[in-house]
């Protein structure tokens, strides 16, 4: 495992894992409530509840980087769920269906009150359906209606102009939808809903994103890179899936301060730096050392992925005087703004020039295939643009399939062919 | 003198057919991606709808845009625009029926964006949404008088008119259903059904209800009757190669087959409300939440036959899920059940898989 350069990325990893032992506690012991959730749900009004959420992507990843997808995986296929379904938004239900607290990372996840996901692809609802019903717990669903405008630049509408970037109806319904969640939020956890609070909690959180964008900023205007990209997303979210909270915002500031301080004294993340890369897509939860493999021989460091950069612009809203409607903006199109046309391979590409990026790595994850829609469009915006991109085929929680060594021999060979704008 | 073709012949044509030879003299076609779009408002509003749909054949076009993942019935739509062999149609309807259509609809629209030279015809999303929630309702309800609106409007009495005509069809698809018990082949039934989607319907309903009359005077079919279930089926393939064996498919949970009519529409109230209540509430889409709604239809039926046969092919990412859970209520009803793994959309299956299929057949016929 590559070492870790700031110690804010220690400091997340070991609050993450005292939160969830104490949250396994809270739960045995106090009887306490918790949720288990889809990443893009509106995670805000969890917490403004009182229900601690665990989000299905992240301890997708957790066991995924414990070494441990193989063994879920097989046995979800022995179950008979054939090999070709989906394995990211899949894998927390196989380590639910494996049972065996003694083998899951961290003692494995508890009962939650619920299950939560927005339906966005069509596997979801039967991903979570099937959880809900081994977990012997309830399910509430949102329903996704699909983004049929979408204006170029929406970057520089999300903040001040969202009521018009996102359709009304769609916010109207998101709405409509978020007063069933909050009714069974409010029944599971004894609490009342509370607008001016959850006003409180957005504003939290736009703090909370400023200060990622500065952190943002300070790694595309520095000579070199000062963190790491998978530092970057440690922190980033660690702060995310409680994000507006205290704890969140102030480690956003310590990690913007110790970024800070790394520019103000000359310090890179990787001393020789001589090529900036960009990776699209989810994170390569299984072997995170491929991010630093390339930094030895060509200086060729990781500098952007999706969680620094969608902080900022996907997260901030200004002009709460609606905070339910501000929410619902930033939930009805997070994947369309993430992975799909025209959105995606736009703001990748603005993101590229930003970051004054060299190549673009980009994940194509055949055993997630609703996460791999987009990969063309954004592969093709890039060479327009000038950046060559190669595509890795791989699964970001899947390890079966991955040879670590023979990518790590194709990525060198892919960039021996680009031409570094530092030699 | 050239033979005048038989009704059974003329609606195999037009399912062979699909979107060739339109527009007929003075038709404005409106190319609708699925079962979920209402026919009954396209048509209200002056237009021809027909469903979007070729024969399975590498698609070229998409390989630039479309990722491995989108199956070849979305593949191929996407293709055919691209190539121009469909400039005819003046407006595409995609429903959110899926995630794969929503998918098109933006890839469409990106590339009509990015390379206006192509001209692709207007691309409209239709936003009906599947679950069952009094919100989904509201807004399905909505988007269905949105989508009249988009596409011109029409009078209640027009809408009252293409229900009529839409039921008689239905009607006819019914009487086609009837004989699927033992006169009619689940490879003819799939042609003869699958023609609904792509002609006037109430032309559909004068050829099909005599069609049925012509086949009910047909000997006796014998055989285990067979339902297939998982992926959709845009083709008879799978059909024959199942029926070559001694079986009759009698059933398939496919809106291309057993599923294409369901029920009429209610003539009594507002009509545009009636037309979204059935394509809400009775068409299938593998969005229907919860699972139970969508399992609704394939647990009536299933007592009717002697064994199932799921279809999940490489493309599937969906239905595997559903598998397991569907297999467990068949093993508690003793219904023997197969799975198939093999794409059939080229034609035919392996010879492992035919040896599968021989057997399983086989022991129906020995229970």
């Amino acid at each position: 495992m590559a070492e870790k350069q700031l110690q804010c990325t220690a400091a997340a990893a070991e609050h993450q894992k005292a939160w969830f032992a104490n949250l396994r506690h809270d739960v045995f012991e106090a009887k306490k409530p918790y949720a288990i959730a889809q990443a893009d749900m509106p995670l805000e009004l969890f917490q403004l509840l009182g229900v601690p959420v665990v989000s299905n992507q992240w301890w997708s990843a957790i066991v995924s980087a414990k070494r441990m997808s193989p063994y879920y995986l097989d046995l979800m296929n022995k179950a008979g769920y054939h090999e070709g379904l989906c394995r990211y938004c899949s894998l927390s239900l196989a380590s639910t269906l494996g049972n065996d607290p003694s083998k899951a990372p961290w003692g494995g996840l508890p009962k939650p009150a619920l299950v939560a996901a927005r339906l966005t692809c069509d596997c979801i609802q039967r991903i979570f359906a099937i959880w809900a019903e081994t977990l012997g717990t309830e399910f509430v669903a949102l329903d996704a209606p699909g983004a049929a405008q979408l204006p170029p630049r929406w970057w520089e509408w999300s903040r001040y102009r969202w009521r018009e970037l996102f359709e009304e109806h769609r916010l109207d319904f998101m709405v409509a939808q978020f007063h069933p969640l909050i009714t069974a939020l409010e029944r599971i956890s004894g609490n009342r809903f509370d607008e001016s609070r959850l006003r409180t909690l957005m504003e939290g959180v736009n703090r909370q994103e400023e200060t990622f964008e500065e952190v943002s900023e300070l790694i595309c205007q520095a000579p070199n890179t000062p963190v790491r990209m998978h530092e970057q997303i440690s922190n980033v979210m660690a702060a995310q899936w409680v994000r507006g909270s205290e704890w969140a915002i102030s480690h956003a500031k310590a990690f913007r301060d110790e970024v800070k301080a790394r520019v103000e004294k000359g310090i890179a993340a990787c001393p020789g730096e001589r090529m900036r890369l960009m990776w699209v897509g989810a994170g390569l939860w299984h072997d995170i050392d491929f991010y630093t493999a390339f930094e030895e021989r060509f200086g060729a460091v990781f500098v952007w992925s999706m969680y620094l950069a969608f902080g900022p612009d996907g997260y901030i809203r200004y002009g709460l005087d609606d905070p339910l409607r501000a929410l619902a903006s930033r939930t009805v199109s997070m994947n369309e703004q993430l992975h799909n046309p025209p959105w995606a391979n736009e703001w990748i590409v603005y993101q590229a020039k930003r970051h004054r990026i060299d190549a673009a790595l980009v994940l194509r994850p055949l055993g997630s295939r609703s996460s791999d829609t987009g990969s063309l469009f954004i592969e093709r915006a890039l060479k327009q643009a000038g950046i060559p991109v190669l595509e890795v085929y791989a699964d970001m929680v899947d390890a079966r399939s991955w040879d670590g060594a023979a990518m790590r021999a194709r990525v060198a060979r892919f960039l021996e062919t680009v031409p570094s704008r530092r030699a | 003198m050239q033979t005048p073709r038989t009704e059974i012949e003329q609606l195999r044509d037009r399912y062979e057919a699909r979107l060739e030879g339109l527009p007929g003299p003075g038709q404005q076609i409106v190319g609708v991606a699925s079962n979920t779009v209402p026919w009954e408002v396209v048509s209200a509003a002056g237009f021809t709808p027909v469903l979007l749909s070729s024969r399975r054949a590498p698609a070229p076009l998409a390989e630039p845009y479309m990722e491995e993942g989108f199956d070849g019935r979305t593949r191929a739509v996407f293709d055919h625009l691209l190539s121009g062999d469909w400039n005819f149609l003046r407006t595409v309807v995609i429903p959110r029926t899926s995630e794969q259509e929503h998918k098109l609809f933006l890839y469409l629209s990106e590339v009509a964006r990015q390379e206006p030279a192509r001209k692709l015809p207007q691309v409209l999303l239709f936003n009906l949404l599947h679950t069952r929630s009094p919100e989904a309702r509201a807004y399905g309800l909505a988007r269905t008088r949105d989508l009249l609106q988009t596409l011109g409007g029409a009078s209640d009495e027009r809408l009252l008119q293409t229900i009529a005509e839409g039921n008689a069809a239905r009607n006819a698809v019914r009487s086609l259903l009837k004989l699927r018990t033992d006169r009619l082949s689940g490879a003819d039934a799939m042609t003869l059904i699958g023609a609904f989607y792509f002609m006037d319907r109430a032309e559909y309903a004068r050829l099909a209800g005599a069609a049925a009359k012509a086949i009910s005077l047909r000997r006796p079919i014998s055989g285990p009757r067979i339902m297939i279930k998982g992926s959709i089926l845009d083709h008879p393939h799978l059909h024959r190669a199942i029926e070559r064996h001694g079986a009759l498919v009698a059933a398939e949970d496919d809106w291309w087959g057993s599923r294409a009519a369901g029920n009429d529409i209610s003539t009594e109230g507002d009509p545009i409300e009636a037309i979204f209540l059935k394509y809400y509430e009775d068409a299938p889409s593998p969005r229907v939440f919860p699972a139970a709604l969508a399992d609704e239809w394939f647990h009536a039926t299933v007592p009717d036959v002697h064994g199932v046969i799921f279809y999940l092919p490489p493309e599937d990412d969906v239905f595997g899920w559903d598998y397991p859970r569907q297999k467990r209520a068949l093993n508690e009803q003793g219904i023997p059940h197969m799975m198939i793994r093999d794409d059939a959309s080229m034609g035919d299956l392996s010879p492992q898989c035919h040896d599968q299929i021989e057997d399983f057949v086989v022991r129906l016929g020995r229970e």
